[in-house]
């Protein structure tokens, strides 16, 4: 409980940085394995607790994109009912209707 | 009493040792209660030198009778279509093939690189090596489109990397007791009995395929490894998850993707660096979807699976 609480935190904590208008790197949109993979490396060299650094990086955004309004609830790392990103580079609790530049289905 | 003889190209042996394996039946079965006199193999055969050699000239005379031939490994052209690179018994393998094959009642290539290639015929193909009757995808091989043996059939093709045991084994008995009228092959000349199926069939993470719940490092004893980690199980025909492996398990049952060995593109993109063990997409979608599945049904039932997800899909449901 005392870490969905925590995750509950950190969550409305990104949700109100984003709402803020903090600057991340929505492009260039990730077209090929070689690009996400390089994306993957640079997200690697992290601390695990950058949240920014990851937000920035990752590209991340608080509604759907694009004109096939991608979000996380389609995305294959999102956990529905932990409202979780698992990719391990990430390992950030989100919201079904984010979108980043690592999305994939 | 049927004679099988068996020879190796160009191969790591690791279809023999699944072949010495086997369990249902076994190669001893194959022999006591069959009736298969195994004229020679290369990890059992006892004849070395000129005896070899005169029990080969006699299979391709007709002397001895061959009943079944099975190839194991590619044959190998190299260097500039000698076969030279691969001599055995005083004269490039090739040409012991080509003769053995027209002696044979029956063809079976056991393994990708008796198949289709494999391995050895990945770009850009050194060994200048072909299976016996393809190429990849291309039909035609070593032996050609068109051949078939002397008892009418193309070569049978078991792929495999390696091919599982039992699939050998069995196999080579329907050939043996004349019950080649239950093998119907596919398009690619595999028995149907095993390549009907896909490898997903079975596969105790097919929940999470279902749930679209993804498997994103090695060793997560949660999610299907179909969307991130390569596995190629929903779009590969095999029985690994029917006929388990050692009796007890799969790769993917064991965390493993699937490498779809038992397709003629094996090894997939050439192995080229990135993808292997690597989910290929292009902007967030697989290159290679299940098949009989296009992108928009694709991405439509992923959106609702997600909605139906249960929160159970998504723990780790191995726990011992």
């Amino acid at each position: 409980m005392q870490h969905e609480r925590e995750e509950d935190v950190l969550r409305a904590d990104i949700a109100a940085r984003l709402a803020a208008g903090l600057q991340t790197q929505t492009a260039p949109l990730i077209e090929n394995d070689r690009q996400f993979a390089e994306l993957l490396a640079s997200l690697r060299g992290l601390r695990a607790d950058d949240v920014d650094g990851k937000l920035k990086l990752g590209g991340f955004v608080d509604h759907p994109f694009g004109g096939e309004q991608m979000r996380c609830q389609e995305c294959m790392y999102y956990l529905v009912h932990r409202k979780w990103c698992d990719l391990p580079e990430l390992a950030l609790p989100v919201e079904p209707s984010w979108w980043c530049r690592l999305w994939r289905i | 009493m049927a004679n099988l003889l068996w020879l190796q190209g160009g191969a790591c042996s690791g279809n023999t040792m699944s072949f010495l394996n086997a369990e249902e039946p076994s190669a001893c079965d194959l022999v006591t209660d069959f009736g298969i006199n195994v004229l020679w193999h290369p990890s059992l055969g006892v004849e070395l030198g000129d005896n070899l050699q005169k029990l080969l000239r006699d299979c391709v005379s007709g002397a001895i009778s061959l009943d079944i031939f099975v190839f194991e490994g590619t044959v190998v052209n190299a260097p500039n279509g000698t076969g030279e690179w691969n001599r055995f018994a005083g004269r490039p393998m090739k040409q012991w093939v080509n003769e053995l094959a027209k002696a044979a009642q029956f063809v079976v290539a056991i393994g990708d690189c008796a198949t289709w290639g494999g391995i050895p015929a990945t770009a850009p193909n050194p060994s200048e090596s072909q299976g016996l009757q393809f190429l990849k995808r291309d039909h035609g091989g070593f032996l050609g489109k068109s051949f078939v043996s002397r008892a009418g059939l193309p070569v049978i093709n078991v792929p495999g990397c390696p091919a599982h045991p039992d699939w050998i084994t069995q196999i080579v008995v329907a050939v043996a007791t004349g019950r080649t009228s239950d093998i119907t092959l596919d398009e690619f000349q595999r028995p149907r009995t095993f390549f009907q199926s896909f490898t997903q069939t079975g596969c105790t993470r097919n929940m999470h395929f279902a749930y679209k719940v993804s498997a994103t490092e090695f060793g997560q004893r949660k999610g299907c490894l179909f969307y991130d980690l390569g596995c190629r199980g929903p779009m590969t025909h095999s029985p690994c998850n029917r006929i388990l492996w050692n009796r007890v398990s799969s790769k993917t049952r064991a965390g493993m993707p699937c490498l779809g060995c038992t397709e003629p593109e094996f090894p997939f993109f050439d192995l080229a660096p990135g993808t292997v063990f690597k989910t290929q997409t292009v902007m967030g979608v697989p290159k290679d979807l299940p098949t009989g599945v296009d992108k928009k049904s694709y991405i439509a039932l992923t959106g609702a699976a997600k909605n139906a997800a249960p929160e159970w899909a998504e723990r780790d449901i191995f726990v011992v």
